[in-house]
């Protein structure tokens, strides 16, 4: 019989494994393929592998007229067009020198918290499923599929709305759109409870994810996260608070914050996030000012040769644009600032240790979405 | 003006910085007169400053409008397809600064009084080159990756500087504005 | 039972009245493949929000037998759902040659069909049938799920006229448009 003593992690000899994470996998959400080394069950290299998306809208939008580069903007984060859209028209007015009218405004901010919160909760459901638990997908878009029926009636399309435009928006809302969205937010709150009594405090759910991935306030800057990923480490940045676009600084809010930056905080940030979105939205509704909705812009948008950006506070975090105008009906240069991009990029690091069945826990709770990602 | 006063900061540290002729609206935008300054100007915002966020890296090709040769086109004539936008602005705007240039863009920001400033350095288009700021900042490895892609700009330090979004076996770099696109296995 | 299907021609065309026993087995066969059209868990794009929202609650796509599997090898439909770039295109014939015979492949979107609005772009496949054969086209951009609904309608019908005396499946027939990418 060996009596010897079990040898010791460091003195087994395990020979390492390549593991190749995608492109096709239920769990990347989307086309994202990563090289996994690893020794036993743990993670020594990680190798993001990024383009299988890549449409090059930077280069189209080159060729695009500004309004047509709204259409394109749609389809990169396509989780959340309504912000895209936003960020876009907000850098195309800025190289105009035209500002939308109140009530554009208002409408706006209502059509992006409306956005974060469908947004936040594809995140809740398919996060659910990275985890091994269907049932919150189910409620997840139950939920989803009553904004997705407001957004239909302002814009008539579920997903690339198209419906923030240069100097306003496109179409009114009516009586009926805002009785309806106050029903759906009556109805919203008390699910909020549930998807915590379902899935945040589910004690198999705190284990798969707490402690998991945890990044550092300093690494989160350093690696240009934003968004509920920075903030679940600890900096309340937030660009509906640093720099009010639309008028964010008229409306109450919390910036959520989280102190450990683990898989659990960031997801119960965006949770707690679509509780401040709830606040906005009745705040919006209530104070709805009337007015026009467009301001007046050119039919063909020639700004004068210049630069802009503008950033907004997008479901996934700090959504820059960046344009070059040189005179022409066209964009000389569109660049954006994809949040995913930069949150994606920190995945090489923080795999790093970890065990290869929390891989995919840590890569959920970071909520890319491959075509801002790709571009 | 917190903004003028942090501008004015820098311009006294780093007196061969200048104030940039095309801003960014609404932003502090300063020009490097070249690429040995875009190190110790930036370790000093980072440093002294507290400007501990790189917010974008990205470029800018000045060369003049767009090559058509760089799209697609459907070789057969369609009846309901407009023409192309990139031949009918083919020809070069005035009052537009082309020149023979690439324009690097970085902007920065702070957490604790928001503020957000952008730095542009000018880099030839043959052989362009500039500092990495990878030490510094880890996120501009990918973004520098993407520069690096899309435009060719090397990058002196970088820790890996290879494609990061287009094929590998993609002929040029296709955000530069004379990029023609080579026919491949999956246009046919 | 597919070796089967394969000999079973052969024995009904030495049966007198073979063709009647062929049209009954057909129909039984083509019945039971229609109502469980596995499709591979696989979403590209824009398109793949629109077909995750066809499987949840309010459109229920386990109504029509379609289940998604994580796996190609269980799979019978692949639904092309987003924009195909040309990095992407490889790994997507390769998925498609996993998949067993009979396979079947929705193109959902114009991206898929023929590139949709990035229909010029230097990184984008000018349509999913260029690298792989498609049984049914869907336009939209992007569809909706009623739409997808009905593309597998339309592709439950296919079935439903498929001859096991053509061959083992719809695949060999299918298959004679597609084009070899050749190495990459």
């Amino acid at each position: 019989m060996n009596t010897a003593p079990a040898p010791s992690r460091s003195e087994l000899k395990t020979d390492q494994l390549f593991v190749n994470l995608g492109p096709q996998h239920p769990s990347t959400h989307g086309v994202l393929r990563v090289g996994l080394t690893i020794e036993g069950e743990i993670i020594v290299k990680a190798e993001p592998d990024i383009g299988y998306l890549h449409r090059g809208i930077e280069k189209l939008c080159e060729t695009r007229s500004y309004g047509q580069c709204i259409v394109l903007s749609d389809r990169l984060d396509y989780c959340s067009a309504m912000t895209n859209n936003l960020a876009f028209c907000l850098a195309a007015e800025k190289l105009l020198g035209v500002h939308a009218p109140q009530r554009a405004d208002a409408l706006r901010v209502a059509m992006c918290e409306l956005q974060r919160i469908a947004s936040h909760l594809i995140l809740l459901g398919t996060y659910g499923i990275d985890i091994g638990a269907f049932t919150p997908f189910l409620y997840a878009f139950r939920e989803r599929e009553m904004v997705m029926d407001l957004f239909e009636m302002v814009s008539g399309a579920r997903l690339t709305y198209n419906y923030i435009r240069i100097g306003g928006v496109r179409a009114d809302v009516d009586a009926q759109w805002v009785a309806r969205t106050r029903e759906f937010l009556e109805y919203f709150k008390p699910r909020l409870d549930e998807y915590d009594t379902l899935l945040s405090y589910n004690p198999i759910f705190i284990d798969r994810t707490r402690g998991v991935g945890v990044i550092s306030a300093e690494k989160a800057a350093d690696y240009g996260l934003s968004g509920p990923n920075l903030r679940a480490s600890g900096p309340a940045y937030d660009a509906r608070r640093a720099e009010p676009h639309c008028g964010y600084e008229k409306y109450p809010f919390d910036v959520i914050t989280a102190e450990s930056g683990d898989c659990w905080d960031r997801y119960h940030c965006r949770v707690r996030e679509m509780r401040q979105s709830v606040r906005i939205l009745e705040a919006v509704l209530d104070g709805l000012p009337g007015g026009e909705i467009l301001a007046k812009v050119p039919k063909i948008v020639k700004p004068a040769p210049g630069e802009s950006y503008a950033h907004v506070e997008g479901a996934r975090g700090d959504l820059g644009v960046y344009l070059v105008s040189d005179g022409g009906p066209n964009p000389f240069r569109a660049h954006v600032r994809a949040p995913s991009f930069l949150n994606l990029s920190i995945l090489q690091e923080i795999f790093l240790g970890q065990r290869m069945a929390d891989a995919i826990a840590i890569l959920g709770s970071l909520d890319i979405v491959l075509g801002e990602v790709d571009r | 003006m917190t903004n003028e006063r942090v501008t004015a900061q820098i311009l006294a540290q780093f007196p061969q910085l200048e104030k940039d002729p095309s801003p960014v609206k609404d932003y502090p935008t300063l020009r490097l007169p070249d690429a040995a300054s875009l190190l110790p100007v930036i370790s000093h915002l980072k440093d002294s400053l507290g400007f501990s966020y790189l917010d974008m890296v990205t470029a800018v090709d000045w060369k003049g409008p767009v090559d058509p040769a760089g799209y697609v086109r459907e070789e057969r004539a369609h009846p309901f397809q407009a023409k192309p936008a990139a031949a009918a602005a083919a020809k070069p705007l005035p009052g537009a600064p082309y020149r023979d240039a690439f324009t690097l863009v970085y902007a920065l920001s702070r957490f604790a009084n928001p503020l957000k400033i952008f730095l542009k350095l000018d880099v030839p288009r043959e052989q362009p080159r500039a500092a990495s700021l990878a030490r510094i900042f880890r996120t501009a490895d990918w973004q520098e990756r993407e520069v690096f892609d899309l435009f060719g700009i090397f990058f002196d330090g970088h820790p890996d500087l290879r494609r990061i979004l287009t094929l590998e076996s993609l002929q040029g770099h296709p955000l530069r504005k004379d990029y023609a696109h080579a026919e491949d296995r999956f246009d046919r | 039972m597919g070796v089967a299907l394969e000999k079973f021609p052969a024995i009904c065309g030495v049966l007198p009245g073979g063709s009647g026993i062929l049209t009954t087995a057909d129909a039984f066969i083509n019945w039971s493949r229609k109502s469980s059209v596995w499709p591979v868990t696989f979403g590209l794009a824009c398109c793949a929000i629109e077909m995750m929202a066809a499987y949840a609650s309010r459109f229920d796509f386990d109504r029509l037998g379609v289940i998604p599997r994580p796996s190609p090898r269980q799979a019978d439909l692949m639904l092309i759902a987003g924009t195909v770039s040309k990095k992407m295109a490889d790994p997507i014939v390769q998925i498609y040659r996993q998949m067993p015979e009979p396979r079947f492949v929705i193109s959902m979107g114009s991206c898929a069909n023929c590139g949709g609005p990035f229909h010029d772009s230097y990184a984008v496949l000018k349509g999913v049938d260029k690298i792989i054969p498609v049984d049914v086209y869907l336009a939209g951009c992007p569809p909706r799920p009623e739409a997808l609904y009905y593309a597998v309608l339309k592709l439950q019908e296919k079935i439903q006229q498929m001859k096991i005396g053509h061959g083992a499946g719809a695949a060999p027939q299918q298959e004679r448009g597609s084009r070899d990418l050749g190495a990459p």
